[in-house]
């Protein structure tokens, strides 16, 4: 876990690294913005999507701040209003245009966000091995096997109604399972952020920290799968 | 995104699909997936004498996948466990022409067929450890 920390202040330095302004070469102030000559400065690719935004890493955030934010940051960079700068000026607003599109549309959304949050935390995402859920997976190569016969059968037939009737079944519960998960996630990220609220730095934390990245990392893995077999489910039987 | 005719074959012919009772003597079965596209495949080997003589799959994925583990079973027959180890992944992407995009599915077959090893291993290991 000790690679995250490093990972962290990494990144934190290559931000004081380019703590310079590109035009004036005097040390920068201002967020995207000389405070000397007026710049615009690019978003450094090292700062993370909360960072961006100016906000802390946490799970819960408020759609409609982080919407107001984005506006007016997209305000600030739309490259329409360096149409008459000059051509470094109008790469950096349309660099950073696109890394603040970026970087809202994967913050708006919950499961993305925590996503994100894992790869921050974490480093990949695979990084965390959890153990394959068998059970699920059974069920699902079985319920492919039920969508398999009823792709092949005759839809009118008594066996093609009763398949059908069994998938639509399927489907609902299937449907609860991932909005049942979606709940527990939610619930493991309020955890994670009452955790980083509380800032305590005791091997106790720490060991709490890599148990809720664990579970948000199965709930995440587990939720694609039943995502999958939904839509698939859900192209079949409409 | 146009597959390689060695895919939409084992696709439309997968071989040896199906699979093996969890408990049958000489049965070890690999379960894996992959959480980033939720491709889900289950890869089972029949043991005789240290000699794989069977092997079937099941797979709940992308043509490529499919086509990787149908591939991974058919390559498994007829090998010593020792041979089975050695199968790469990058062999199922040489053999399937298999693009970029789609090694990841080759590495889930590698994952399965190693899984499904160690689970004959530590079937077999255990009468041992009883002795």
């Amino acid at each position: 876990m000790d690679q995250h920390h490093t990972h962290n202040t990494g990144s934190r330095d290559l931000r004081m690294a380019r703590s310079m302004c590109w035009h004036c070469q005097s040390e920068m102030s201002g967020e995207y913005f000389c405070e000397r000559c007026v710049k615009v400065q690019p978003v450094s690719k090292e700062t993370d999507y909360f960072t961006c935004f100016g906000l802390p890493r946490r799970l819960t955030i408020d759609l409609k701040k982080l919407e107001a934010k984005f506006y007016e940051m997209s305000r600030a960079f739309h490259p329409d209003f360096y149409q008459n700068k000059s051509e470094t000026e109008q790469t950096i607003s349309l660099g950073n245009a696109a890394t603040l599109n970026t970087a809202y549309r994967t913050l708006r959304d919950p499961i993305q966000r925590a996503e994100y949050l894992l790869d921050l935390e974490a480093g990949s995402v695979k990084d965390i091995r959890t153990s394959p859920p068998s059970d699920l997976f059974e069920e699902i190569l079985e319920l492919q096997e039920t969508v398999e016969a009823y792709r092949a059968s005759d839809r009118t037939s008594e066996t093609g109604r009763r398949l059908l009737t069994q998938l639509v079944a399927e489907r609902q519960a299937l449907d609860q399972r991932k909005q049942d998960m979606e709940h527990h996630l939610q619930q493991i990220c309020t955890d994670w952020d009452a955790l980083q609220d509380r800032g305590e730095a005791t091997s106790q934390a720490r060991t709490e920290r890599d148990r809720l990245l664990k579970q948000m990392r199965e709930i995440l893995s587990n939720r694609t799968y039943v995502k999958n077999i939904v839509n698939d489910l859900a192209a079949t039987i409409g | 995104m146009a597959y390689s005719d060695k895919v939409v074959d084992h696709f439309n012919n997968p071989r040896n699909m199906g699979s093996f009772k969890k408990d049958e003597d000489g049965v070890g079965t690999g379960m894996v997936g992959a959480p980033e596209c939720g491709d889900v495949m289950k890869l089972q080997i029949k043991v005789q004498d240290d000699m794989i003589v069977d092997a079937k799959f099941k797979t709940f994925g992308c043509g490529s996948a499919i086509a990787s583990s149908s591939l991974a079973t058919e390559w498994l027959k007829g090998k010593t466990i020792e041979e089975a180890q050695k199968i790469k992944n990058t062999d199922i992407v040489q053999e399937l022409n298999l693009p970029p995009v789609k090694i990841h599915c080759s590495v889930l077959a590698e994952d399965a067929i190693k899984a499904a090893l160690a689970d004959y291993q530590k079937k077999a290991d255990k009468p041992e450890a009883a002795r």
